[in-house]
């Protein structure tokens, strides 16, 4: 008799097939497995360190020699890359380039992208970022390894950390083989220098933004409003030579106003404020750092002393300042309601006067064409904030296109035209733009304009240009909104401070100290 | 011999897979896409964050060492973090307040029929459905101390000018951003109650009202009972969607003025996606997600399972 168990019977031929289909169905565990064991590849593959990049490009012979033919017949840059472009096999079809959005795009959409095309047959495909995500844009692309750029815009201010990750190449090699030698000396002096880093060119600027002080020429010229002045200040109605000047002015005015037009008004909208600090801050004699510790110096007496004035400023800007950002500033002065910007960008030197192009309808209408004068900054040193150089990415597939592209952009030649494109957002960056007879022929003041600009870069000071320099601006511009959000200025300054420290902390005092020697090795860095 | 005896001892010819090595094919071909989407979307980031979360990843060094709890401890020790949770506490409670108490007392307003009821409903619903960024853009019109309605309504009612700058004040922009919430968020709140309040019976209201009770006894011991449970959830979805606001951050202050607007999302953003450190951001996204765990279910335990009693 056979003995019953508990387990229920199974028909045989049917036992394997169950017991199969039960082998085959993966167990909970084994997926969980079977994905910890795809993801570890997967974090492995990117946890290896980056390569090092080749420090030696290659190029093309064949490029070279129509290059060098070209510089010896004509010495223009612009004709040896295009030469050189056309003589390059394989020659890409396509060159990707990252690029500012909005009005800045215009110009690779609308004119050097088709006119390099047409020339040398290699199709331009910008890539618009706004501001704020340029940087973060670029270096994921880096990171990802996607080969997306093959040309990157490079603020200044950004190269330590683009050198740092190996994302671009260094020109060197490129300039020497393509590059007619006096072009490179036509490069501002200031701009010149912002190419180099580490003793290595990386970049070719291509945008002189170099802040500017404007001021309604009508109203300081009115005789009613010089007396007036005068005798309630004890000295001249002229452009301020300090900010004391400066804020004495914009009350003067704003007082005449009535509430409805005001003597001043600044960029102070978190984002950008950093820049308004720093350059009054360094003017006072403020440094970022103490030479010896590299700690921290934000709430020095030069800091509390800026930020206390911009503070009080404010009070005689347009309510609500606080909260404006370049278009405010735009729209204000542009219908007349300031009598001074108290620091910006070049191109409302050039929309005050009056702006054609399609690409500017957004602009308002000029209420101050020919009333427009120009300044360098209070206190004598302007700052020269952000500006772009152009760089060859290190995960290009093109370098030496690319290479050839931003050369031939930023030759003599193409970029006068480039920066007087009636839509153009970059500003004069050679010496032969400020020089330009069609450029200063453009409106009656254009002269003073160009000469203003010149001058503002022969004694600009710099962003900070080392590792971290974003995390650096960040944490000025956090100090100042927030002591201008009511945070008292000595407690606003030590919050900067004590960030500015854990950042040097967490990249490295030494590493930091090394860059910190190379920042203030350059001119503009500091002048006292 | 049995029909068993005879199946184990007939032998079986093969030609090919098995039927069941056929069919596990089969079952991972059809599985196979929606275990990668999984994998790529969702485990996979979640087990590579968590990875970085150990490494010292950032933008101006090539090397990412293993740091163990290094980046835990420092986030715990970071008075930034702390700043963002208190923000970003003060907002959650705040607006998710605020929502549940209008969302209560719209609901309670349109449980019943009235006249125009079909037309002001999908009105009322409208800011749930417009983009976050939109809402952004708009509010940030809005809020303008020159020319925003909102100051000039102000004025009116206080008889004088009233020029506060809403988004340039610490005090004032966390408010601002709390408000803009509260009004893109409460008809969330609304439907949701609306909907539950439309499923407690009848006849208790009729049987309290037999009993004597008045409107606000039967919203106390009839409707309010009677939705616990809703309540309960939809205030815990709420506070956990609102723990990750982002957007009108963004689109208002980016922070500012100084760190008073800096939510929790707003300063992992700032350091995984501006400033690239990511083992740091990873780290702080991790104590998120526990200390979100912990109140969730301590929440539930609370208040779901003592809404059945």
């Amino acid at each position: 008799m056979t003995r019953m168990d508990s387990k229920p019977t199974i028909d045989p031929k049917h036992r394997e097939a169950l017991e199969s289909f039960a082998r085959a169905r993966a167990s909970r565990r084994q997926v969980l497995q079977g994905a910890a064991g795809l993801a570890a590849l997967g974090i492995a593959g990117r946890s290896r360190p980056v390569v090092a990049r080749s420090a030696a490009p290659s190029l093309s012979p064949d490029a070279i020699s129509a290059a060098q033919r070209a510089l010896r017949q004509t010495a223009d840059s612009a004709q040896a890359a295009v030469d050189a472009a056309n003589a390059l096999d394989p020659k890409p079809a396509q060159l990707n380039i990252a690029w500012e959005d909005q009005l800045q795009l215009q110009d690779p959409i609308l004119f050097s992208g088709p006119l390099w095309e047409e020339l040398t047959g290699i199709k331009i495909n910008p890539i618009g970022k706004t501001f704020a995500d340029l940087f973060p844009s670029q270096v994921a692309e880096h990171l990802g390894a996607t080969g997306a750029y093959d040309v990157l815009s490079m603020v200044p201010s950004w190269t330590a950390d683009f050198v740092t990750q190996g994302m671009v190449e260094s020109l060197d090699p490129y300039i020497e083989q393509y590059m007619a030698p006096a072009d490179l000396d036509d490069y501002h002096p200031l701009y010149k220098g912002l190419m180099t880093y580490g003793g290595q060119r990386y970049g070719l600027f291509d945008d002189g933004d170099v802040i500017i002080l404007y001021y309604r020429t009508d109203l300081f010229e009115d005789p009613a409003n010089k007396d007036a002045f005068k005798a309630q200040y004890g000295h001249e109605l002229a452009a301020p030579k300090d900010w004391t000047e400066y804020d004495e002015i914009q009350a003067f005015f704003t007082e005449l106003g009535g509430g409805n037009t005001w003597g001043g008004a600044s960029q102070r909208k978190p984002g950008q404020v950093y820049g308004w600090f720093s350059e009054e801050f360094r003017n006072r004699g403020g440094r970022f750092f103490d030479d010896g510790t590299l700690d921290g110096t934000l709430d020095s007496e030069p800091g509390i002393a800026t930020l206390t004035r911009m503070i009080e400023s404010n009070k005689t800007m347009p309510p609500g300042v606080e909260t404006w950002d370049f278009p405010q500033v735009l729209a204000a002065w542009m219908g007349g309601q300031l009598a001074m910007i108290g620091g910006t960008w070049p191109p409302i030197g050039r929309w005050s006067e009056g702006t054609t192009a399609e690409q500017l309808s957004w602009v308002p209408e000029t209420q101050v064409k020919g009333k427009v004068g120009y300044s360098i900054m209070p206190m004598g040193h302007s700052l020269h904030n952000a500006g772009f150089s152009l760089a060859v990415s290190s995960d290009s597939p093109n370098k030496e296109a690319a290479y050839l592209f931003i050369q031939w952009l930023t030759s003599p030649t193409i970029s006068l035209q480039r920066v007087m494109l009636p839509y153009a957002l970059r500003d004069p960056y050679r010496l032969s733009h400020f020089t330009s007879e069609d450029y200063r022929a453009r409106w009656p003041k254009a002269g003073d304009y160009l000469d203003t600009l010149m001058a503002a870069a022969d004694g600009a000071l710099l962003d900070i240009i080392m590792p971290g320099s974003a995390e650096y601006h960040t944490a000025i511009d956090q100090a100042v909104t927030a002591g201008m959000a009511g945070t008292p200025v000595e407690e606003a300054l030590a919050t900067g401070n004590a960030a500015f420290n854990e950042i040097t902390d967490r990249i490295g005092r030494d590493n930091q100290k090394t860059a910190y020697e190379n920042f203030k090795a350059l001119k503009g860095s500091y002048y006292s | 011999m049995d029909m068993a005896e005879t199946a184990t001892r007939t032998p079986v010819t093969r030609s090919g897979p098995s039927l069941a090595t056929k069919r596990r094919i089969e079952g991972w071909l059809l599985v196979l896409p929606a275990f990668l989407l999984i994998l790529g979307l969702g485990i996979y980031p979640l087990l590579s964050s968590l990875v970085l979360s150990f490494q010292r990843w950032d933008l101006q060094s090539q090397e990412h060492p293993f740091v163990g709890l290094a980046n835990y401890r420092d986030a715990l020790l970071d008075v930034r973090v702390w700043n963002a949770f208190a923000n970003t506490g003060l907002l959650v409670v705040g607006a998710v307040a605020l929502e549940f108490l209008l969302g209560l007392g719209l609901a309670l307003l349109f449980v019943g029929d009235f006249r125009g009821k079909r037309i002001a409903m999908p009105i009322l619903i409208l800011p749930v459905m417009v983009v976050p960024v939109v809402v952004g853009l708009t509010w940030t019109m809005l809020w303008d101390n020159q020319f925003g309605p909102i100051n000039q309504v102000l004025s009116w009612i206080a008889g004088h000018e009233v020029n506060i700058i809403w988004l340039g004040h610490r005090n004032t922009a966390l408010v601002a951003i709390t408000v803009t919430d509260v009004w893109q968020w409460t008809p969330f709140m609304f439907l949701i109650l609306l909907a539950a309040l439309s499923g407690v019976n009848p006849e208790l209201y009729e049987a309290a009202s037999l009993d004597g009770a008045g409107w606000w006894q039967a919203l106390r011991d009839v409707s309010l009972p009677g939705i616990a449970r809703v309540i309960a959830v939809v205030i815990l979805f709420r506070a956990l969607d609102a723990f990750k606001i982002f957007d009108l951050v963004f689109m208002f202050t980016q922070g500012g003025p100084g760190t008073s607007t800096e939510t929790i999302s707003w300063y992992i953003y700032q350091l995984g996606f501006k400033f690239f450190r990511l083992g740091y951001a990873s780290a702080v996204s991790y104590i998120v997600v526990i200390l979100l765990t912990i109140i969730a279910t301590l929440y539930v335990a609370r208040f779901l399972r003592s809404a059945d009693t």
